[in-house]
């Protein structure tokens, strides 16, 4: 009986440890960016200065940055998620499958600062040349390409975002429409549907995996720091077209941090920076979450 | 007829292509890696210290690999314990509500952008020790692989049937026995997997390090309150320093965190498939 309750109360312990931890995060965020709300109010939000010499901080050009790039990557990776779940667990045949899915989780698992790397040196140069470029030269007319393009910019870090998110996305679909009932799947070809056609009404059914998917991924995608850092250019403006330098909140963070004991009201600053960007973050994942509930509930 | 199967055509095709396309770019990423990276490798270039930015020997990454192996163990140990017993406690009491919500906690705190956790670790082991220091990375490791290893561990005990759960307790043993002998030997691939997943976490998140270790490269492990190197961090200064020779080592040391990362991943998938067996 005695271990009993030692096994309780050490299991109590740690799952308080892990509370304490969660709570501790919240907890310091707020407090530690409370200055500069108090000080500035919603001007933090809203203003486009960040001058740490005369102590003026707003965080609009980064927290546009964060939204630019993923909404250019969530765009990009909509498409190509869904296809690539319905290509291995459909179209590819039987034994690759697994090989499929190892490459997929994979990519799922290699450390942004690989990506990063390789969006820097790689892939940048490559949009550069062959899409950027020719964009900008032909239909520089429309103002999302009007900015003449340097191979760093918010564009280049929404695409490798993009690249990044696609394989989670598509293992959270894919999960869901193979757990589709079998009988839905013999019903649709018995009334004559082609592959396509039950392809289409499968996705149908998983809507809401599929919605649960891309926002976690648009959540993910959000919150990467080391990746965008190194290829979104890190210059401070309110971006005039996507093929602008850029921040993004997180590679503000990433960037400014390491200097700003120096200043007044820069860690307030960037600690806010991160308190909003926590709080989208957290309203993503919860529909995110909401949507996987549905799904549980459903199968 | 003919429409309907030129539509399934077309469509089905696109899907394919779509499909190819997303998958092309990480046999780029391990080509380019390996194909960029391995020339600089050598066994010097695991031991050495960093290179000056011109001129001098070729250098390597001795202090960051041994940092990266030194935080790796620290927030496994840290992290897998908590992560380990708050799964079980996940599994085994996930009719309480303490249960119900920290799991939607860990649900919310996996999609933390870790640079969050970053801030935290600075804020409560940086700040107060007034130094940059080898403890407080590995604890913001600890805290980024945390759910990971608690959720996958409550995964991996709620899969054990209900019937064996039933024959341990009812053998007479303490629940700790029960719990940690007999069902984690039943459980067991799944808590490998979830200690490995938590692994590759260490092994390459960035983020949570920057505002942590510091990053000094040019001295061995000094102690836990001291500044250390990590392998990550090392590629992210290096690769954006304006330094040809710094370029390079970046590249080597990325073939390395590569390496250690196909190798975890290999594990798993081995792990997982004895499972099946």
């Amino acid at each position: 009986m005695r271990s009993e309750k030692i096994f309780q109360i050490l299991l109590f312990f740690f799952i308080f440890t892990t509370l304490t931890i969660v709570v501790g995060i919240v907890v310091s965020l707020v407090t530690t960016s409370s200055p500069i709300f108090i000080k500035y109010g919603l001007d933090f939000v809203f203003s486009s200065v960040w001058n740490p010499v005369k102590e003026s901080y707003g965080i609009l050009p980064a927290l546009l940055g964060t939204l630019i790039t993923s909404t250019i990557a969530i765009s990009i990776a909509t498409p190509l998620a869904i296809s690539l779940a319905v290509f291995s667990s459909e179209i590819i045949p039987q034994r690759f499958r697994s090989l499929m899915n190892s490459i997929s989780d994979l990519m799922a698992s290699l450390p942004s600062v690989i990506y990063g790397l390789w969006g820097l040196y790689v892939l940048a140069p490559i949009l550069h040349n062959y899409l950027m470029l020719p964009l900008h030269n032909y239909l520089g007319f429309i103002p999302l390409f009007s900015t003449k393009p340097t191979p760093t910019n918010l564009f280049t870090a929404g695409v490798l975002l993009a690249i990044m998110i696609v394989p989670f996305a598509s293992s959270i679909i894919r999960e869901a429409y193979t757990a589709v009932p079998y009988n839905l799947k013999e019903a649709a070809y018995s009334i004559g549907m082609t592959k396509w056609e039950t392809v289409r009404t499968m996705l149908g059914y998983i809507k809401s995996a599929i919605f649960a998917g891309l926002f976690l991924a648009l959540g993910r995608a959000m919150g990467e720091t080391m990746a965008v850092a190194m290829v979104v250019g890190n210059i401070l403006n309110i971006p005039k077209s996507l093929f602008d330098m850029g921040y993004t909140i997180s590679s503000l963070i990433a960037n400014q941090f390491p200097n700003a004991e120096a200043y007044e009201y820069m860690v307030p600053a960037l600690y806010g920076g991160a308190t909003i960007l926590f709080l989208i973050g957290l309203v993503i994942n919860l529909v995110g979450l909401y949507f996987i509930k549905k799904v549980m509930i459903k199968g | 007829m003919n429409k309907r199967k030129l539509k399934e055509k077309i469509m089905l095709g696109t899907i394919s292509l779509l499909a190819t396309i997303s998958a092309i770019p990480i046999f780029m990423i391990i080509i380019n890696i390996y194909s960029e990276g391995l020339r600089y490798v050598s066994l010097s270039f695991l031991i050495d210290f960093p290179p000056p930015p011109i001129g001098g020997k070729a250098g390597g990454i001795g202090p960051a690999l041994a940092g990266s192996l030194i935080l790796m163990s620290l927030a496994l140990m840290i992290g897998g314990c908590i992560g380990f017993f708050t799964g079980l406690y996940l599994s085994e009491f996930s009719h309480t509500k303490l249960a119900q919500y920290t799991q939607l906690f860990l649900q919310i705190m996996v999609e933390f952008p870790t640079i969050i956790i970053g801030l935290f670790a600075y804020s409560i082991l940086v700040v107060p020790l007034k130094r940059f220091n080898a403890f407080a990375g590995a604890f913001a490791l600890s805290v980024v692989i945390i759910p990971y290893i608690a959720l996958n561990v409550r995964e991996a005990y709620k899969s054990i049937p209900y019937s064996l759960k039933e024959a341990a307790l009812s053998l007479g043993i303490s629940h700790p026995k029960a719990y940690l002998r007999v069902l984690l030997s039943a459980a067991r691939r799944g808590v490998l997997t979830a200690l490995l997943i938590g692994m590759a976490k260490a092994a390459g998140e960035t983020a949570p390090l920057l505002f942590t270790i510091l990053g000094t490269s040019f001295s061995y492990f000094e102690g836990l309150d001291k500044p250390i190197n990590a392998i990550p961090l090392l590629i992210y200064n290096f690769a954006l320093s304006p330094y040809e020779r710094w370029h390079q080592v970046a590249w080597g040391a990325s073939a390395i965190l590569l390496s250690i990362i196909l190798a975890i991943f290999v594990i798993s998938r081995i792990v997982v498939k004895e499972v099946k067996i």
